[in-house]
């Protein structure tokens, strides 16, 4: 199931004609199937694809996202999670279900500003994504360093079974929590946290270039 | 970050701006009076009688200037116009409205303005045809294009560029008294180049020309204009927390300083002296 | 033969009649927008910034399947002859609803419902055929911004001169013309998207005129490429085959 074909792509272009299944940003008219995006179209066996190079994120249930905190009411946070919507963490989630909004000051958890990492539970047509901070790992993020990328370039930040920010923990000796829209937080020792820093630019600006893992391994040996 | 909300850094952020604004430091590595890379390419629009683009790290400010006969204010017979207008376009970053301008654009215009005319860069006497009757009058439009910060300094720098650099067509009078076109342009009477200077307070820190995140940190802001022969000529705070008056007092001595090396700049931009 | 064009065919700029300006687009040139693009068409200098999809407010205008497509065309006071004052004009607001239903049938709106997709388009320099220009750079900072889109959209316009059918008409062509025919299409798919006409043209010469237009927005077209394969690629498109 190797790729068969790889092309640049912009909005409208052909990318092949013929009973392909569209996996992601082609449309068909007939019997072709055009790109939507600027980005690399991959053709494999009977499956089309449009890797995109810039887009918005778009919240998809089980995410791992980071956001901040920008608002609260009685009964919920509103959370900036980089995207064309803003989500929701009720309060009921962190307090418990004997949440009582009488009782319970929302602002005693989280502070407007605060960066937490959380889960997307549901978003559907005509909701805003709800998210949740129950499990390992998630809530509030301290001491380390955000770093924003755009959301379609985290796949390449992560890479095959996390293989390119498994390499980048291991030569700065830092943790890297990539949330899918975009947000990175990295967390370790002041001059692993520059170096992981540069290093995740690095994987950004040259995602949709070959060779990347070697390129970033030298770019890493080198010392960034 | 860019919220649809306005502006908005996350905890971690400014704490760690704080911290390093403790020891004199900056995130971006800049010393506390270093302003960022400042550009200023005059020259742009070639259908305005003057123009110029500033972009002061990523702050983009576009000014034109239109110089048109109009008649003059019944106060002042016999001196030209100069109008100053400021818009923040809705290009400039997701919480920018478009609609007419806001008291923050409108005071942005103003203080401008003020700089220019106070300093009597242009000598609007010399911009009469008919007393009473006939005189240029310059509108100067500034848009910003991109918000980074620091708004006050780039426009300031982008309409004394454009103003500096303005050509415009020669209206005579002809035996009638009649108003005529000639085929003659003329630099407007420019007679200095007056130097905004912007200060910043957070905390008890002094800093200048602050990007997006950290003005969202500051609490107090001062303008000081030099006319460029040595003296104040405009002055306006703002923000809701003051200065004490020796931070006051230190401000203009730094903003002196840093107006000779800007002003240097800006008058080899535009070729004036 | 008239003043606008010699007896050698050549126009007051020097072009022959199938001939555009020089133009040259910029991709990614406000930090702070989602998507933008710079265009210089001939004298017009327009820059364009993308803002969204984003939530809608108000929020009575959202729609339950698919986001809105809002536009502002705007011309600074300085972009023309005589200055024009700031607020919005009746002629930029009519400009403004049909460069958004130029635009429209190009993008997947139905991708994000409930939001809200806003084009600015600001003129900082005029010419004849800015909507058009505005247009090109529009879908170019809609690309840039990662918006789903059927094909790019180009405008260009053809007109009458006189007496000749022409492309890509000047500010002088536009006003002493006998007539001015701006035209948008989505290249790929082969689809008018905005069409509008003042003037005087005989049947024959309305067709004639039509398709010099669209031929013009075909050569538009790979300048348009050109802008994005340099950003996003890194080369040219015909290095990159």
């Amino acid at each position: 199931m190797g790729v068969v074909k790889r092309k640049y792509v912009l909005p409208g272009d052909l990318i092949v004609e013929g009973n392909y299944q569209i996996i992601s940003n082609a449309y068909r008219i007939g019997n072709k199937i055009y790109s939507m995006k600027v980005g690399m179209a991959e053709i494999t066996n009977g499956k089309v694809k449009v890797i995109p190079l810039r887009g918005p994120y778009t919240p998809r249930v089980d995410d791992l996202v980071l956001g901040i905190i920008v608002d609260y009411a009685p009964l919920a946070w509103t959370v900036d999670i980089n995207s064309y919507f803003e989500a929701f963490l009720p309060a009921q989630n962190v307090f418990g279900k004997n949440f009582n909004p009488e009782v319970h000051d929302l602002t005693r958890k989280f502070k407007i500003g605060d960066l937490i990492a959380a889960k997307i539970v549901s978003f559907e047509r005509g909701k805003d994504p709800m998210l949740t901070v129950s499990g390992p790992g998630l809530g509030k993020l301290t001491r380390g360093e955000l770093v924003r990328i755009s959301p379609v370039k985290v796949p390449r930040l992560i890479g095959k079974k996390g293989s390119m920010s498994k390499m980048i923990e291991k030569a700065t000796g830092c943790e890297l929590i990539i949330g899918q829209n975009g947000l990175v937080f990295v967390r370790g020792p002041p001059e692993g946290i520059i170096k992981a820093i540069k290093a995740i630019k690095f994987v950004e600006e040259q995602a949709h270039t070959s060779g990347l893992t070697q390129n970033i391994q030298n770019f890493l040996k080198g010392g960034g | 970050m860019i919220s649809q909300r306005g502006y908005f850094i996350e905890n971690l952020r400014k704490e760690q701006m704080l911290q390093l604004l403790a020891k004199g430091k900056r995130l971006d590595d800049r010393g506390l009076l270093d302003y960022r890379p400042l550009k200023i390419e005059v020259g742009v629009i070639e259908k305005a009688e003057g123009s110029a683009k500033v972009s002061l790290g990523d702050t983009q400010v576009i000014a034109g200037v239109k110089v048109e006969v109009d008649r003059p204010f019944p106060d002042t017979p016999d001196k030209g116009l100069l109008i100053v207008n400021a818009e923040v376009l809705p290009l400039a970053s997701a919480y920018s409205e478009p609609g007419p301008p806001d008291e923050d654009a409108i005071e942005l215009a103003r203080v401008v303005d003020r700089g220019v005319r106070e300093s009597g860069m242009i000598e609007l006497e010399k911009l009469v045809i008919e007393p009473g009757r006939y005189v240029y009058a310059v509108f100067v439009d500034v848009n910003v294009l991109n918000i980074d910060g620091n708004l006050f300094d780039a426009t300031s720098y982008a309409v004394v560029a454009a103003l500096a650099t303005t050509k415009y067509r020669k209206y005579e009078l002809t035996e009638n008294g009649e108003l005529k076109a000639t085929d003659k342009f003329e630099k407007l009477p420019i007679t200095t180049i007056p130097i905004s200077i912007t200060a910043f307070r957070i905390g008890d820190v002094i800093l200048l020309d602050p990007n997006a995140d950290e003005e969202t940190l500051v609490e107090a802001r001062l303008t000081f204009t030099f006319d460029g022969r040595g003296n104040l000529c405009a002055a306006q705070m703002g923000g809701s927390k003051g200065f004490s008056k020796d931070q006051v007092l230190k401000i203009i001595e730094i903003a002196k300083l840093k107006a000779e090396e800007i002003g240097g700049l800006l008058r080899r931009q535009v070729g004036y002296g | 033969m008239g003043k606008l064009i010699d007896e050698e065919g050549r126009r007051v700029d020097g072009r022959k009649f199938n001939e555009l300006r020089p133009i040259r687009i910029e991709v990614g040139v406000l930090k702070n927008a989602d998507g933008s693009a710079y265009i210089e068409h001939g004298g017009n200098k327009i820059v364009v910034a993308i803002y969204g999809p984003k939530e809608t407010h108000p929020k009575f205008m959202a729609l339950p399947d698919r986001a809105i497509l809002r536009c502002r065309y705007h011309m600074a006071p300085y972009s023309t002859e005589e200055r024009k004052p700031p607020q919005p004009s009746r002629r930029e607001i009519e400009l403004s609803k049909v460069i958004r239903e130029a635009l429209e049938p190009a993008i997947k709106l139905e991708e994000f419902p409930r939001t809200a997709i806003d084009v600015y388009i600001e003129v900082l320099q005029s010419d004849g055929g800015s909507r058009g220009a505005g247009i090109t750079a529009a879908s170019v900072a809609l690309a840039d911004a990662g918006i789903p889109m059927k094909d790019l959209v180009v405008g260009c316009a053809a007109g009458k001169v006189d007496g000749q059918i022409v492309l890509d008409l000047n500010d002088l062509e536009d006003k002493e013309g006998e007539a001015d025919l701006p035209v948008a299409i989505m290249p790929n798919i082969g689809q008018i998207t905005l069409l509008q006409m003042d003037g005087l043209l005989t049947i024959d010469e309305f067709k004639k005129a039509l398709d010099l237009a669209i031929e013009g927005c075909k050569k538009i077209h790979q300048i348009q490429r050109e802008a994005l394969y340099r950003k996003y690629f890194g080369t040219s498109e015909a290095e990159s085959k």
